[in-house]
């Protein structure tokens, strides 16, 4: 870790490109984080119908507040919407790479530590586990979502709640208790996690990115928690093919060994001793895959599928260009904004990549 | 060989069935279809002129005719207060809620639903003249969430004709009804078999035997819809595929070379910079710098032109190709970074070789070098990298058939989603899939092509 961050500095003294990219990101970080509060002419979403497809740096006479870069179709700032739209696209993409690097992370981790045959599970626990996933289904998500569907009484919820826990604890006592009765059943079996989860990562990517989120989006109403969703879902295949990969280079490792003769259990020698060291690698990914959901978002935006109409965004903006090919303005700010960002993650992926090369 | 490729086809299918089988029944989860909005809403095309009951019939009987009325696989498992979903399907959808609600308060489906049939009833047997004075308690008897204002208004229609029979059995389930509400029979958890009459094993069916159903908007075959768009899309991304692939080879070809280092300072940063801006966004620009009346109208813009038929299949090129040419260059130039990145790479750890060495010390010029000896050893990488490719180019396709509206796979998708017209939708799905499939397996041809001990290794 200490290297790590050495590194870094000695990166930021030797690159200029690298200094350039991340400053430019940090900036944008407290940009985006401060602009309600900014004093900006116009509200996102203001529309100005006495001014429509007005160009930018356009002094009209008369008006109190000039557009510095024009308006769209319907008189909407696009300083602001741009402005606007790196929130909205950051509010996304930053919480969507968190959580879907987190899934790949355990999910690879645990794919490449355990592979096929090192998990082992009792065969009474495998019987009970669709049981457990049945209630988990029924009691934890299907009625609580009907009873708010139907608006029945919320005692509802609480009450299917607590059957589950109730269930869930009845069926681990059972787990418990039975097993020393019946021989059969205490016999453990391997349980073949590599194997599901290599299955689950060439489902997820056996089509490309884009179609699948369209695919996904158009079974749902637009709604950004909904979009935020399908992105997660989709996009922790990379992490967790890394992870797998890092993991079957580690496990192999003396430290590993060392941790497994002072008594560690395999959980502390995944979380505490394996994972730390590939965070490098990882945070890399994480670079890429924040530029590449940048990109998706605004360009479901502009097909006009995933979010809803109202939300300000680089790609609804850049969406008005297809009723007037002659106002530039739409397409050069929005867009342009967006490449920079993009470079910039880019540039600073690149660099940390280089680093860990030579290191 | 020939049995490997067939092994490698063959492993392939369960993960098509299973993103199919996914694809299939996630698109089926959002309630609403493209029939209910085009049948049931008033004002809206064909049907339009009809009454409510006509409408409601038509889409009834659309439903069976299509099957959307069965359930939805072999098995369910619902909550025991739920409507089936043989009889939840025909109910018509502004109804739908209501009624289920209905059910699930009092935990006996049975008998709101015979309520409801009750309703429509009275409704068919009362005169006009009755229908006007029951229209506000109608409507409280199906708005309504309180059990007691149910039975008030099924009393006072009952007070106004107390000869109509419906009137009165109403009458009586509502207070039925009123007594069971707030039951917690919805708790329990009822599991319901279908047998083979749902509409996965009739879609799976149906697929096996290579059909993939009809379009939900123009009732074409989907086969057929699909096939006609996919001939322009194949053509853009088999001519990016070719322009990108060559252009790249050229590019990395040349940068590789010692006597080119100036060059490659100046290249690669532009490839990166180009490289960072979205394709949806590089699109754009071209169409506003090279199709725009605003700055060069060098490219018509939109479509592909009107075809008068009866042209030669030369004439038909030459009529499309200024239309296409803008659409596949921005798709190469977009694809162009990483393709020529990852060649440059290739090349490089291949000259890195003896054998390099040793074609320097036979006195080959450098040029002659690196086309014949370093390309042929770099062959396996940069197969790898073609096969991967075909996926971005076939979601680009969809971005820039849509930016120039050029009606190919890539739009059609786009239009579906909008519509929701899931046959459609699913059918791609599958074929991109398969599409991804058939790209490894040619690579795999190919490594054997390239690369003799591949060859003589599999052969053995």
């Amino acid at each position: 870790m200490k290297r790590l961050l050495r590194d870094v500095q000695q990166l930021w003294q030797d690159k200029l490109a690298f200094r350039l990219a991340a400053v430019y990101l940090v900036l944008l970080v407290v940009l985006v984080l401060v602009l309600p509060w900014l004093p900006l002419p116009f509200a996102p979403n203001y529309l100005d119908l006495n001014h429509l497809f007005q160009p930018p740096f356009s002094d009209v006479t008369g008006a109190v507040n000039i557009h510095w870069f024009g308006t769209d179709a319907l008189g909407r700032d696009v300083m602001t919407e741009t402005l606007y739209g790196a929130r909205t696209g950051l509010f996304i993409s930053i919480p969507v790479v968190i959580t879907s690097t987190f899934i790949g992370l355990v999910l690879g981790a645990s794919a490449g530590f355990f592979g096929d045959n090192r998990l082992k599970i009792s065969k009474a626990a495998l019987l009970l586990l669709p049981l457990l996933l049945f209630l988990l289904f029924y009691l934890g998500l299907y009625l609580p979502l009907q009873i708010q569907q139907y608006r029945l009484p919320s005692t509802g919820i609480w009450l299917s709640w607590g059957i589950l826990v109730l269930c869930t604890a009845v069926l681990w006592l059972l787990l418990r208790l039975a097993p020393q009765k019946a021989f059969w059943f205490r016999s453990e079996i391997k349980f073949p996690l590599d194997m599901l989860i290599i299955r689950a990562i060439e489902v997820v990517s056996s089509v490309p990115w884009l179609i699948l989120v369209l695919l996904l989006a158009s079974f749902m109403p637009p709604s950004v928690v909904l979009l935020s969703l399908i992105l997660t879902l989709t996009n922790w295949t990379h992490t967790a093919r890394l992870a797998r990969a890092e993991m079957l280079r580690i496990r192999e490792m003396p430290y590993i060994e060392a941790g497994r003769t002072l008594g560690f259990t395999d959980v502390q020698l995944v979380f505490r001793q394996a994972l730390p060291n590939m965070l490098g690698p990882v945070m890399v990914v994480v670079g890429f895959s924040l530029a590449g959901l940048l990109t998706l978002e605004s360009t479901l935006s502009f097909l006009g599928i995933g979010l809803p109409p109202t939300v300000v965004s680089w790609g609804r903006t850049i969406t008005g260009i297809r009723s007037n090919t002659s106002a530039w303005w739409l397409v050069a700010f929005p867009g342009g904004f967006l490449a920079l960002t993009v470079l910039a993650l880019q540039t600073f992926s690149y660099y940390m990549r280089f680093l860990l090369k030579k290191g | 060989m020939l049995h490997y490729l067939l092994k490698r086809l063959f492993l392939a299918v369960p993960m098509l069935w299973l993103l199919a089988t996914l694809v299939f029944l996630l698109s089926r989860l959002l309630p609403g279809s493209y029939a209910s909005e085009s049948i049931l809403q008033e004002g809206n095309g064909y049907y339009a002129k009809g009454s409510t009951t006509d409408r409601t019939l038509a889409y009834q009987q659309y439903l069976i005719r299509t099957g959307q009325n069965l359930p939805l696989f072999y098995f369910s498992i619902t909550s025991s207060a739920s409507l089936p979903d043989s009889i939840f399907q025909i109910i018509p959808e502004g109804a739908q809620n209501t009624i289920q609600q209905l059910a699930w308060r009092t935990g006996n489906w049975k008998e709101v639903y015979t309520f409801w049939r009750k309703l429509q009833e009275l409704k068919q047997q009362a005169s006009p003249t009755q229908l006007q004075a029951f229209a506000p308690y109608l409507r409280t008897i199906t708005a309504t969430s309180d059990a007691q204002q149910r039975v008030q208004a099924a009393r006072a229609i009952t007070k106004y004709d107390a000869t109509l029979q419906p009137a009165q059995e109403l009458y009586k389930l509502a207070l039925k009804l009123q007594k069971q509400q707030g039951s917690l029979n919805f708790m329990i958890p009822s599991f319901r078999w279908h047998g083979t009459a749902n509409q996965y094993h009739r879609w799976l069916a149906s697929l096996l035997r290579g059909n993939f159903g009809t379009s939900y908007r123009d009732n074409r075959n989907v086969t057929e819809v699909i096939m006609e768009a996919s001939a322009n899309t194949f053509w853009i991304i088999f001519t990016s595929m070719l322009l990108t692939t060559l252009a790249a080879l050229e590019i990395s070809i040349k940068l590789v070379q010692p006597k080119y280092n100036q060059w490659r300072k100046a290249v690669m940063p532009v490839l990166f910079l180009i490289d960072s801006i979205p394709l949806f966004v590089l699109a754009l620009l071209f169409l506003v710098l090279f199709a725009s009346p605003a700055f060069l109208q060098l490219f018509p813009v939109y479509g592909l032109g009107y075809s008068h038929g009866g042209q030669s299949w030369l004439e038909q090129t030459s009529r499309t190709l200024p239309y296409l040419a803008l659409p596949i260059l921005c798709l190469s130039l977009a694809h162009l970074p990483y393709l020529a990145n990852q060649f440059y790479n290739a090349l490089s750890e291949a000259k890195a070789m003896d054998y390099t060495r040793t074609a320097q010390a036979k006195g080959l010029p450098p040029e002659v070098i690196i086309r014949r000896h370093v390309l042929r050893n770099a062959l396996l990488p940069i197969i790898t990298l073609l096969s991967d490719f075909l996926p971005g180019l076939i979601a680009g396709s969809v971005v820039i058939e849509t930016i120039f509206a050029i009606p190919g796979t890539g739009r059609l998708l786009i239009t579906s989603v909008q519509a929701r017209d899931y046959p459609i939708l699913v059918a791609i799905v599958l074929a991109v899939a398969l599409a991804k499939v058939v790209s490894h397996v040619v690579a795999d041809v190919c490594y054997a092509y390239a690369d003799p001990r591949i060859r003589y290794k599999t052969a053995s």
